[in-house]
């Protein structure tokens, strides 16, 4: 078998000349049991490394941590701490909007209460208006009818006149 | 956060070369990390920021406790069981070595060799966490990956 490509891969390996892909296909080359015996003393290095891969933190340091976060957590709520970081010099950007955060649930609040008072003072007056209408029609129809029993005054006094002016001829 | 863990702890590992105080600085780290929550939003690349923060506990750690405390986990092999007797122990011997020979590499070297050989990282994101130009981390590669070249090859003509 030609281990050229290998020996091309490795020196440009050691002068780290190799991309990341060409060192997965090393360490993968060196994986195997069996490896020429001129390319053995590198074969423990690749051993090594993916022995050192290995190492890894197991669940109990999970819990480890959450517990330690929450309690941290309980105790940086109390004292006020995280409420203040916003304040501090760094996290300036963050700070802001952090520190905004009541004024635009203020202006939410404010918001919902004008729409709903808007949208209960206009149901109130859609039941006023109809009423205010039929007022409007009664008085438009009471206000003729004045003028109609107004209405013969004149007439009267115009028969008033004519019989006068007829008395007079007579 | 978690899932850093292991990445963070491979890399504590290679620096402080115990465990016990790996486990340690991981834990530091996280906790740092979550205590700077209210910052993630302009931190680039948490990744890169919290290797950063574990390589700094890591190496007070390591401060303290004095560098050349070698502390090999044995009990971990990847051989073979095919092999004949001899060539496993000659081959446990050989990784035993390696190990002793990448624990021995001036910090740096170590910390940029984990994270290029076992996390994958490129120049750009080991320059980040460490601080250093992409030229710089491939100086520090090149030193670190010749020396264990040089010295794995006398192991083979020399002898074990």
């Amino acid at each position: 078998m030609d281990y050229k490509y290998i020996e091309q891969l490795l020196e440009r390996y050691w002068a780290c000349e190799t991309s990341l892909q060409e060192e997965q296909i090393l360490r993968t080359f060196f994986q195997q049991q069996e490896v020429p015996a001129h390319l053995m003393p590198y074969k423990a290095i690749f051993d090594v490394q993916r022995e050192q891969a290995e190492a890894t933190l197991g669940e109990e340091f999970d819990a480890k941590i959450m517990e330690l976060i929450s309690e941290q957590g309980d105790a940086l709520s109390n004292d006020g701490v995280v409420k203040a970081l916003p304040f501090g010099g760094t996290g300036r950007g963050a700070a802001w909007r952090h520190s905004l955060r009541p004024l635009y649930q203020a202006a939410g609040l404010v918001a919902l209460i004008l729409t709903i008072g808007i949208a209960a003072q206009r149901s109130f007056d859609e039941n006023v208006q109809p009423q205010q209408a039929q007022f409007a029609q009664t008085d438009s129809l009471e206000r003729p009818a004045d003028e109609f029993v107004a209405m013969p005054e004149p007439q009267e006094a115009a028969l008033a006149v004519e019989k006068d002016s007829i008395n007079l001829t007579r | 956060m978690l899932p850093l863990k292991d990445r963070l702890y491979r890399l504590a590992l290679r620096i402080t070369l115990n465990p016990a105080e790996a486990e340690d600085a991981v834990q530091d780290t996280l906790i740092r990390v979550w205590e700077h929550r209210e910052e993630w939003e302009q931190i680039e690349s948490i990744e890169a920021y919290a290797h950063t923060i574990c390589r700094n506990i890591a190496l007070d750690m390591a401060g303290k406790a004095g560098r050349g405390n070698v502390q090999l986990n044995e009990d971990s092999s990847m051989l073979n069981a095919q092999c004949s007797m001899f060539n496993e122990y000659e081959q446990k011997e050989r990784l035993s070595l390696v190990r002793k020979i990448m624990d021995t590499l001036p910090e740096v070297q170590r910390s940029i060799m984990e994270l290029r050989d076992i996390e994958g990282k490129t120049y750009q994101e080991i320059g980040n966490i460490l601080k250093l130009t992409e030229s710089q981390v491939k100086v520090y590669l090149h030193r670190a990956r010749t020396s264990i070249r040089q010295q794995a090859e006398e192991i083979e003509k020399y002898g074990l």
